[in-house]
């Protein structure tokens, strides 16, 4: 009886909370309804929309904020597409785009004013662990709404600041400002893992992109991505670099019918989106340790090399973006460690972004008759110099103990 | 005066040869010819041939469907012959020559004769298609990355081994067909030596990938030799089974091998995609007992693949 009004109770003391959170969030909505937009991608030749999103007025002149993402179309074509924003009261009218962070997938866009207009303020402090937070959106081109929920501090092992925040954010929400409760902007929706777990990023990088864009702005949109590719992976890769490298095996033993394999891989848990065919910023690194039970050394190395034959890039990429590979192999034995090994290195250009490349490595061991051990890594979007220190520390990192 | 009389097909192939000490020869349907041809379009007492002491002279029998010069409108009646000339009676053709008719100089044999005699030896022959039955086998054990019975391997080796007996049995029936002689068991014995040396170029090949690295200059050398082997192949194949001069066989075998690897490569390109996302590297790999080069150190590697930036990008250039 007792546990039963126990249960009683929390839930009444949750239906207020609820009812409470409402209301606050139906003030919230009407306050800020006339900063809000939905963002549109509209195709030129067929005239229809292929993406929306939520975007958000951040100046009185006219400068909207997006995610990268909502107009990535636009950005790496300019010619086929337009933008457009609809706003609260069904008005509709042309955006430009003005600069952009593919990083931490923002954007700016402006429309034109007549005279000053309400905007969204952004908040100079970081909000508290469980701190209610308010997202507003236009999801599924259902009109705006407004989702309350729970700042959750950042995302874990996340190299690029991302906020957790517990609420539901959806696709159409992306861009959208999260507020707190005095109606400041903590953070602008961008991805979701569903169950409840949304992320935001952070508002700092908000008003570092609206300052550097008001001290100058972008000349070219297609330059400054190139640029903040090449700084991002620079940034990532000497930090890869500059610690200290333990390669260990998991003991994730896989049974194969003949030969017996342990795994051990780490990749990077993000990527940079750049357009629904094209990804990058990313590194994977694999080894994978096989050995024969009961089989001839000839054998062992047929399967072998079938392991070895099919690696492939882990981002998606297409002909308009990067060249085909070209590639390296040469067997190599260095002097100071013993394992002697097959190694082949690809690389591809990114044809809008100079300077970066895709790089592919991958090198087998064959100084072992029943043993192997094959070291595998891929970086996407890298610049040479960084991409080939990385290659020699991690071929020399490689090594029979 | 002697005269030969040749029947021969459409296609002057010989059906059969004749040798007559007459003055008078009769050709027709009828069995009290000297030459019975069984042709509904001829008549029973068709044509004579008759001596005049200088000539052979054509005399029709005034025969339904006529005799002309060989496949001409020219009426063969009253003709005087000369050595080799074709008489068409109805559908069927008669070749006439003299005894002082000159025939080609002979043909010595060909010093490959003997090397042909070995491998059609019943022993040798069955040895050469055991060895190739056993590698089909073992290469498919070799790339099975799951269990296999001995029975399992059987049948990929038995269907391979059939499948590839085609071609010579192919070629056999060719000659058949055009008359000449079949030996199947010289074509099957060529053909299997050449299908088991094209199994070593592939080792060689394997183990040149697998010692060299990618600015090896001369790596499209290793392609000739199976090239050159199918040539020799197909060249043994036109030498058994067709008489033909020196050069028609370089020229046949040449079209063949031109025709084998130039198929192929087409087919390769048009399987190729506009654009391949995924690297296309060499991936060899021997065990380490066919290895004999000590290998180029790290720094050496990374300096190799700094090259291919400049590359990759330079393509770029080349499109727009």
């Amino acid at each position: 009886m007792k546990g039963f009004i126990t249960l009683l109770l929390l839930g009444l003391s949750s239906l207020t909370n609820l009812s409470y959170a409402t209301e606050q969030a139906e003030e919230i909505f009407k306050k800020l309804a006339p900063s809000l937009y939905q963002i549109r991608l509209i195709d030129h030749a067929s005239g229809e929309k292929s993406s929306i999103g939520s975007g958000f007025q951040i100046s009185s002149d006219g400068l909207i904020a997006t995610n990268y993402h909502v107009i990535s179309g636009y950005a790496r074509h300019p010619k086929k597409y337009k933008i457009e924003f609809l706003d609260h009261q069904g008005n509709k009218g042309l955006l430009t785009l003005q600069s952009v962070d593919v990083i931490n997938d923002l954007a700016l866009l402006k429309r034109s004013t007549e005279g000053d207009m309400p905007f969204f303020s952004i908040a100079n402090k970081v909000p508290i662990k469980g701190e209610e937070l308010f997202s507003l959106g236009n999801p599924h081109d259902l009109g705006m709404i407004v989702v309350p929920g729970t700042y959750n501090g950042l995302k874990k092992e996340s190299f690029n600041d991302k906020i957790h925040f517990t609420g539901s954010v959806n696709s159409g929400m992306s861009g959208g400002p999260v507020v707190n409760k005095d109606t400041e902007v903590v953070g602008i929706n961008v991805a979701t893992s569903g169950n409840q777990i949304g992320f935001l990023v952070p508002h700092d990088k908000l008003v570092a992109l609206f300052n550097s864009y008001q001290v100058s702005p972008p000349e070219s949109i297609e330059r400054q991505m190139a640029e903040q590719l090449s700084f991002n992976q620079d940034k990532l890769i000497s930090t890869i670099l500059n610690s200290d490298w333990h390669l260990k095996h998991s003991n994730a033993d896989k049974e194969d019918a003949l030969v017996l394999a342990a795994v051990a891989n780490c990749s990077l848990d993000e990527n940079t989106y750049l357009s629904s065919r094209f990804f990058t910023g990313f590194i994977e690194m694999e080894f994978r340790y096989m050995q024969a039970k009961e089989l001839s050394d000839t054998k062992f190395y047929s399967l072998y090399e079938q392991h070895i034959k099919r690696a492939g890039p882990a981002n998606k990429a297409s002909k308009d973006d990067v060249t085909e590979y070209q590639c390296h192999h040469d067997i190599v034995a260095p002097i100071n460690n013993g394992m002697k090994r097959k190694s082949i290195f690809c690389t591809r250009a990114y044809k809008d972004f100079p300077k970066l490349y895709d790089v592919l490595y991958l090198g087998a061991s064959i100084d072992k008759n029943n043993q192997a051990l094959v070291s595998h890594f891929t970086i996407a979007g890298v610049k040479q110099d960084s991409a080939m220190d990385f290659t020699q520390k991690f071929m020399e990192s490689v090594s029979w103990k | 005066m002697e005269i030969i009389i040749e029947e021969i097909s459409r296609a002057h192939k010989l059906l059969g040869r004749h040798k007559f000490l007459k003055q008078n020869v009769s050709i027709g349907r009828g069995y009290q010819n000297d030459i019975i041809v069984t042709d509904p379009h001829v008549c029973a007492e068709h044509l004579h041939l008759n001596f005049d002491g200088e000539h052979w002279i054509v005399s029709d029998q005034d025969s339904i469907n006529g005799s002309y010069l060989d496949d001409s409108k020219i009426n063969a009646d009253q003709h005087i012959i000369k050595s080799g000339d074709i008489l068409t009676l109805g559908k069927s053709q008669v070749r006439i020559v003299f005894p002082n008719h000159p025939v080609e100089a002979s043909v010595s044999f060909s010093p490959f004769e003997n090397l042909i005699n070995i491998a059609r030896n019943p022993l040798v022959l069955a040895a050469s298609i055991a060895l190739f039955a056993i590698i089909t086998g073992w290469i498919f054990y070799l790339n099975n990355p799951l269990k296999v019975t001995f029975t399992q391997l059987l049948v990929p080796a038995i269907s391979m081994t059939l499948l590839f007996a085609v071609w010579p049995g192919a070629i056999a029936v060719i000659s058949l067909l055009t008359k000449h002689d079949t030996r199947v068991m010289s074509q099957l014995g060529v053909c299997f030596a050449f299908f088991n040396l094209m199994w070593i170029s592939d080792v060689i090949e394997r183990f040149v990938h697998f010692n060299t690295s990618a600015s090896f200059p001369f790596i499209w050398l290793l392609a000739l030799i199976p090239i050159g082997l199918a040539f020799c192949l197909f060249w043994f194949n036109c030498n058994i089974g067709f008489h033909m001069s020196e050069r028609r066989r370089i020229v046949v075998a040449s079209c063949l091998t031109v025709l084998l690897f130039g198929g192929s490569f087409l087919i390769q390109l048009s399987k190729k995609p506009e654009f391949n996302p995924r690297p296309k590297y060499d991936a060899t790999l021997m065990t380490p007992a066919f290895m004999i080069v000590s290998g180029n150190s790290i720094e050496e590697f990374v300096e190799d693949s700094s090259k291919l930036f400049e590359k990759s990008a330079k393509t770029i250039k080349k499109r727009n």
